[in-house]
């Protein structure tokens, strides 16, 4: 392998870091908007890297011992980046989200100096090093340092409301990650061990342990604490919904979804010879996931608050990730990455249009903005086309990833996963054409079920020109359009690699080499987005015309979905005891799914 | 009689840190005001010290420093520096929390989790 490609793999997170190191100290002498552009130009940087690694690593991976500390006699005793294709795209997407989320957020924060751009470079480099990394602990600390810069950025701005969403946040994700730092400590215990490959012949050799089950309980729900996943998913609606605009591009765009990709690694490359997790993978994962996809659909149909909206959408999508992964089949698993990098490019745009509503139209309250969205029609037509995309439209990467996992779901599975995946795609989708049709048509002038949610009066910074907001916005929606064909086969192939890690080549070991994997095969067209995109269209028109209906089918609507609706509302009270509450109950659940087995 | 002591005396740390995660865990979601919630999160926290120590502890066995002593059975360096890195964490999350919580009582003029529900008010 060519020489100065080896020495890669560190760059897209030492680069980032330098910078913001410098930024922190200099940031202050620089004239305003040179930090914006340094911050862009090192996100830009960190991509090239992930994108040359990427088309690199397709023959073999770049494994990168810190400190030249290889293994000695197959037994690691450094920590290792070891950059595949699935990582490596994963981290080229996030740099992407970060450029476009910069440029979005040009003169966004030009009282504060560079302090916004240095969380921001923190964040993109923790979950780019998340995605790199081949050490346990090694994720755990990028993870922390992913998290820790999440939740000053949410609080950034000072707001009563964003202080006491950023609380909960970091509460119930500290939480999280204290679980998975136990999780860490008792499969160190068994195994001996913090190198996945070092950890996968560990679990190999004691498949049935207990002491294993447990650590990948604890860290899982660590993992679904961050993949906002039913019922650890409480703290993300109130996060999302008050942290800047910026800010919950990132949140929902990647963060969300690479707890989700952690849930992977753990799966396939530590605990891939566990029978039992993979048991628990297969069912309760499986089960909360398509919960999460109706849960968040419903109370998304439910909001008012249009960043609370979306939040919900994003747990609604987490959920359908999750499924993906839980299929354990190759199928689930390529359609979850390319819908990961669909949905993050299609989400992170919607958030970007309620950002530009908060500088241009003063508000983000659906109800009080009906109609005021004129002005900014081009926004309109983004947001309509991006809330059809989520509705299931046959077009575009978020379909690509759809069909594939709807493939795996084809193959044998529950009745009631499909369901709600369908219901998730359905509600998600119509609760943004609503939107659209409220704010941009005027339409809806009787408000139904959402006047009852939650809102707030809140704007952020108007001088920054329309143009220079919706520039990104259309770029990741025009991305997202982009290349479905190919990011198929890549998401094939990266799922086989992620599926079958050639452990022994990491460390340095004469193993027998993985199967090879199988050939790429185009999948049948369907008729399920077209019906769930009808479905959605038809839903949002019903939601926004109801009270042109005769009044006895309102009520006997009201009647019977009413008392569903009000538990749901009651369960998402914004009180951190009641998270905990639940993430306790989320525990207990996984330790009664490991005793049932 | 001395097999069943030492029995106890090994399980002891694991159940040390179990207790601290539930106690933590109960403490917080019974706490009425968040500077005791930030410390109720510190035991929880405290919970992943004990069991990671435990982890590496071996009886009679020296610290991990051999550059003066000849090298010797010793307990496990590696947990203690995952346990110095967990610290500062720690210290991080809890500096941060507390700048939160001063923020909003300067705002808001209560502590109670209870009072401060976001967009609920």
């Amino acid at each position: 392998m060519n020489a100065s490609l080896a020495l890669l793999p560190p760059l897209p997170v030492a680069g980032p870091l330098a910078v913001a190191g410098l930024l922190l100290v200099f940031g202050h002498m620089l004239p305003r908007r040179v930090p914006d552009a340094i911050a862009i130009l090192a996100a830009i940087a960190a991509g090239v890297v992930c994108v040359l690694m990427a088309t690199h690593t397709v023959q073999a991976p770049l494994t990168y011992w810190f400190g030249g500390w290889t293994p000695r006699h197959g037994l690691p005793i450094g920590i290792a980046f070891v950059v595949y294709p699935p990582g490596a795209w994963l981290g080229a997407f996030i740099a992407l989200l970060f450029v476009a989320t910069l440029l979005f957020a040009w003169g966004y924060y030009d009282e504060v100096q560079a302090h916004f751009h240095v969380l921001m470079l923190l964040f993109m480099t923790g979950m780019i090093g998340f995605c790199l990394t081949h050490d346990l602990f090694n994720l755990f600390v990028w993870f922390e340092l992913m998290s820790v810069s999440a939740f000053a950025l949410t609080g950034y701005a000072l707001r009563t409301d964003a202080l006491e969403g950023a609380l909960n946040f970091t509460v119930i994700n500290t939480i999280g990650s204290y679980l998975i730092l136990g999780g860490l400590g008792l499969i160190y215990i068994e195994v001996g061990a913090l190198d996945f490959s070092a950890l996968a012949h560990g679990v190999n050799a004691m498949p049935g342990s207990p002491v294993i089950a447990a650590s990948f309980a604890l860290m899982a729900s660590g993992l679904l604490i961050k993949g906002a996943q039913v019922p650890f998913h409480f703290w993300l609606a109130d996060a999302h919904a008050v942290a800047p605009s910026p800010v919950s591009v990132i949140f929902s765009g990647a963060m969300v979804s690479i707890g989700l990709y952690g849930i992977v690694i753990l799966t396939w490359s530590v605990f891939g010879g566990s029978p039992p997790v993979q048991h628990l993978v297969h069912t309760l994962l499986l089960g909360l996931g398509a919960a999460s996809a109706a849960v968040g659909g419903v109370m998304a149909l439910m909001q008012r608050h249009i960043k609370r909206l979306l939040a919900f959408s994003t747990i609604s999508h987490a959920g359908i990730l999750l499924v993906g992964v839980a299929l354990l089949d190759r199928d689930g698993l390529s359609g979850m990455l390319v819908y990961l990098i669909g949905h993050g490019l299609v989400k992170g745009a919607l958030f970007m249009i309620a950002g530009i509503m908060l500088a241009t139209l003063g508000g983000i309250d659906e109800i009080g903005l009906r109609g005021k969205g004129r002005p900014i029609w081009p926004a309109g037509l983004v947001m309509g086309f991006a809330g059809l995309m989520l509705a299931g439209l046959p077009i575009g990467l978020m379909d690509t990833g759809m069909e594939r996992i709807g493939l795996a779901l084809r193959s044998g599975h529950e009745l009631i996963v499909r369901f709600a995946v369908v219901m998730g795609m359905v509600c998600t989708g119509a609760a943004v054409l609503r939107v659209t049709g409220r704010v941009f048509l005027g339409w809806g002038s009787v408000a139904g079920e959402e006047e009852r949610s939650p809102t707030n009066a809140e704007r952020e910074k108007a001088d920054r020109p329309l143009w220079l907001m919706l520039v990104p916005t259309t770029l990741l929606v025009g991305l997202s359009l982009l290349g479905s064909h190919d990011a198929d086969r890549i998401g094939w192939r990266a799922a086989s690699v992620l599926m079958q890690p050639d452990h022994d080549a990491v460390l340095g070991l004469a193993g027998p080499h993985p199967a090879s994997i199988p050939a790429w095969t185009k999948v049948p067209g369907s008729w399920l987005p077209w019906l769930a995109t009808m479905l959605a269209l038809g839903l949002a028109v019903l939601e926004l015309t109801w009270h042109k209906l005769p009044r006895r089918v309102g009520t006997s609507y009201d009647r019977a979905i009413g008392p569903v609706l009000a538990v749901l509302r009651a369960v998402h009270s914004g009180s951190v005891g009641d998270y905990v509450t639940w993430v306790v109950v989320g525990l207990a659940a996984m330790g009664v799914t490991f005793a049932l087995i | 009689m001395m097999a069943m002591l030492e029995r106890v005396q090994s399980l002891l740390p694991w159940a040390v840190a179990a207790w601290l995660l539930g106690i933590g865990l109960y403490a917080i979601l019974t706490s009425r005001h968040y500077v005791h919630l930030i410390g109720c999160l510190s035991v929880v926290q405290a919970s992943t010290y004990v069991l990671l120590l435990a982890a590496g502890y071996r009886h009679n066995a020296r610290a991990p420093i051999f550059y003066t002593h000849a090298p010797s059975v010793a307990v496990d360096p590696v947990v203690q520096a995952l346990v110095l890195t967990d610290i500062v964490i720690g210290a991080t999350v809890t500096a941060l929390l507390l700048a939160l919580v001063l923020q909003l009582h300067k705002r808001r003029g209560t502590l109670d989790p209870e009072k401060l529900r976001p967009m609920r008010s």
